[in-house]
């Protein structure tokens, strides 16, 4: 076989790999409504909403506007939360980074914080800071700290020393050490809290919703559950979860852009 | 340069010990109340000449690579001094250390140590970039560099997507394009097959001729060392001391695909040879 065979053929059966995943997905989604249709007809619509009359309620609810607002509130708290946390998270470490001592004082504490179930204090924090958006910001701000405070953490620990003293010696900066080397080197693992911390702030958020709110994806299935309107809760659902993956899927093309440097193996790749 | 036509030291090394703190963990509370770790570097003397190409051949193990450490102030020494244009660098406190004291003493390591998110142009910039002088003249030497050593056509090219001796020649020219008047060099190319560490060590001797810096170059091969060096220090085993120094007595230029023919080769080759043993 000459190169150009050989290239051919590779591309085919990557070509027909990736036919293979998307066939499986389809099948699996296929298998899911089918499963949810089937407990929608046994149980009753009362205790499972059929699949056709939610996707029926997600278009009422778009048409109306209604979605967009939820929407647009859920986010609102969300995007704020987890830009305050990730601001923190990612600083904290960077911050700390320069004093072992200070780390090791401070990082009991943190973790201690960390067992605190931050949903138990809604209650009080909505006794301290009224409904508005500011309890549930908090509680996603708490979920959310976490997570990149620890991957980040772990990211600077991960530094290749060599590439620190190699710069140093070439004379960088320690403000330009901090933003070139440790900054991309962690890279990867901030990603990988981000795709672990978005999903929980918007999940946050809704349960906070749940708690407390005039508006937003988590009052909405709070207020269809309030009024047995099965329909609504599974829609409400079914919005948070596409809301999700599509967060999930600019994670994901952000990070491909912002990792493209990285050796890909040939194997994992789908 | 002195009036003599002999240059001057450069570099002094004055009775240079290292030992390393005990380890922690494990052995913290076994080694307490024994004696201290022992001197992986004991008194230790040597100086180099601006303009000098020294060599250093040791056994692996022998230190090298924490005496070079020493040298470019990335590691602090437990004993001695080292006097540099003048002045003492050496410290024994972590953050006194000024490594590469003020891009005077350029390093390049074992490991390329590229900077795996930018491309060999990049990393060659990044040198010049961190110090404020990136311009396009700087910037064409850089390209400039490049071509010397046959990375053309690799500017855009990642670490990953380079050979071992590709990322060796662009780390080589990261040190190169900023000019410092004394490089470091640790074994730099022990990683690479024989043919392609006989052009590398082809394409150094061409840099140097161009520019005559200072450079301590560390290996554990007697041939390179004497290729490449006016001068060969030979290092014993741990405590690493001076065992032996010898003139290589070979005229430059060199040709170090034919060095086996040249005259007086073989010769200090034995010398030296005998020497590591």
């Amino acid at each position: 076989m000459t190169d150009a065979t050989l290239e051919t053929a590779a591309e085919v059966s990557a070509a027909s790999r990736k036919w293979a995943i998307y066939g499986g997905r389809l099948l699996l989604a296929a298998a899911i409504i089918l499963a949810w249709e089937y407990e929608a007809r046994t149980l009753g619509p009362l205790f499972f909403a059929p699949p056709l009359d939610v996707l029926e309620r997600i278009g009422t609810l778009a048409m109306s506007g209604q979605m967009l607002t939820d929407i647009a509130a859920t986010m609102r708290v969300s995007a704020a939360g987890f830009a305050i946390a990730a601001l923190c998270g990612v600083l904290l470490p960077f911050l700390l980074r320069r004093s072992l001592r200070a780390t090791e004082a401070i990082e009991p504490y943190i973790m201690a914080s960390m067992g605190i179930p931050k949903y138990a204090l809604a209650p009080w924090l909505i006794l301290w800071f009224g409904i508005g958006d500011l309890p549930k910001l908090i509680v996603v701000t708490l979920v959310v700290f976490y997570i990149l405070y620890i991957t980040t953490f772990a990211g600077i620990r991960g530094v290749d020393q060599r590439l620190i003293n190699m710069a140093r010696v070439i004379g960088a900066s320690e403000r330009v050490i901090a933003r070139e080397i440790i900054w991309t080197s962690l890279l990867p693992f901030f990603f990988t809290g981000l795709k672990i911390a978005f999903p929980r702030a918007v999940s946050a958020t809704i349960v906070g919703e749940f708690l407390v709110s005039t508006e937003g994806v988590g009052r909405s299935i709070e207020h269809a559950r309030q009024i047995s309107d099965t329909t609504g809760v599974f829609a409400g659902v079914v919005i948070a979860i596409a809301l999700v993956l599509t967060i999930n899927g600019i994670v994901n093309l952000v990070e491909r852009w912002a990792l493209r440097w990285r050796p890909v193996e040939r194997d994992m790749q789908i | 340069m002195t009036a003599t036509g002999l240059a001057a030291t450069l570099l002094e090394v004055r009775q240079l010990g290292k030992r390393f703190a005990q380890r922690q963990g494990r052995d913290r509370g076994r080694n307490e109340g024994r004696e201290p770790s022992p001197w992986v570097i004991q008194d230790l003397s040597f100086s180099v000449r601006a303009g000098e190409f020294l060599t250093i051949v040791g056994p692996s193990g022998a230190g090298k690579s924490t005496l070079l450490n020493i040298i470019a102030q990335t590691d602090t020494a437990s004993a001695g001094e080292i006097v540099f244009d003048g002045t003492t660098i050496s410290s024994r406190d972590p953050r006194a250390l000024k490594p590469g004291i003020d891009r005077r003493i350029g390093y390049v390591t074992q490991d390329d140590n590229l900077l795996p998110w930018r491309s060999t142009l990049d990393n060659v910039l990044f040198a010049l970039e961190v110090q404020g002088r990136l311009n396009d003249e700087t910037r064409a030497h850089a390209e400039t560099l490049i071509r010397t050593v046959g990375l053309a056509g690799f500017e855009h090219y990642y670490p990953h997507e380079l050979s071992g001796g590709m990322r060796k020649r662009t780390s080589l020219i990261r040190t190169l394009v900023y000019d410092p008047p004394v490089i470091l060099m640790d074994e730099p190319f022990a990683a690479v097959d024989a043919q392609t560490r006989t052009q590398l060590q082809a394409d150094l001797l061409t840099l140097w001729e161009l520019g005559r810096k200072t450079i301590i170059f560390v290996t554990h091969d007697i041939t390179e060392a004497i290729a490449l060096g006016d001068r060969a220090l030979v290092l014993s085993k741990q405590p690493t001391r001076i065992a032996a120094e010898h003139m290589i007595p070979i005229p430059r230029p060199r040709n170090v695909k034919d060095l086996f023919a040249l005259q007086g080769f073989a010769a200090v080759y034995e010398r030296i040879r005998a020497d590591v043993q």
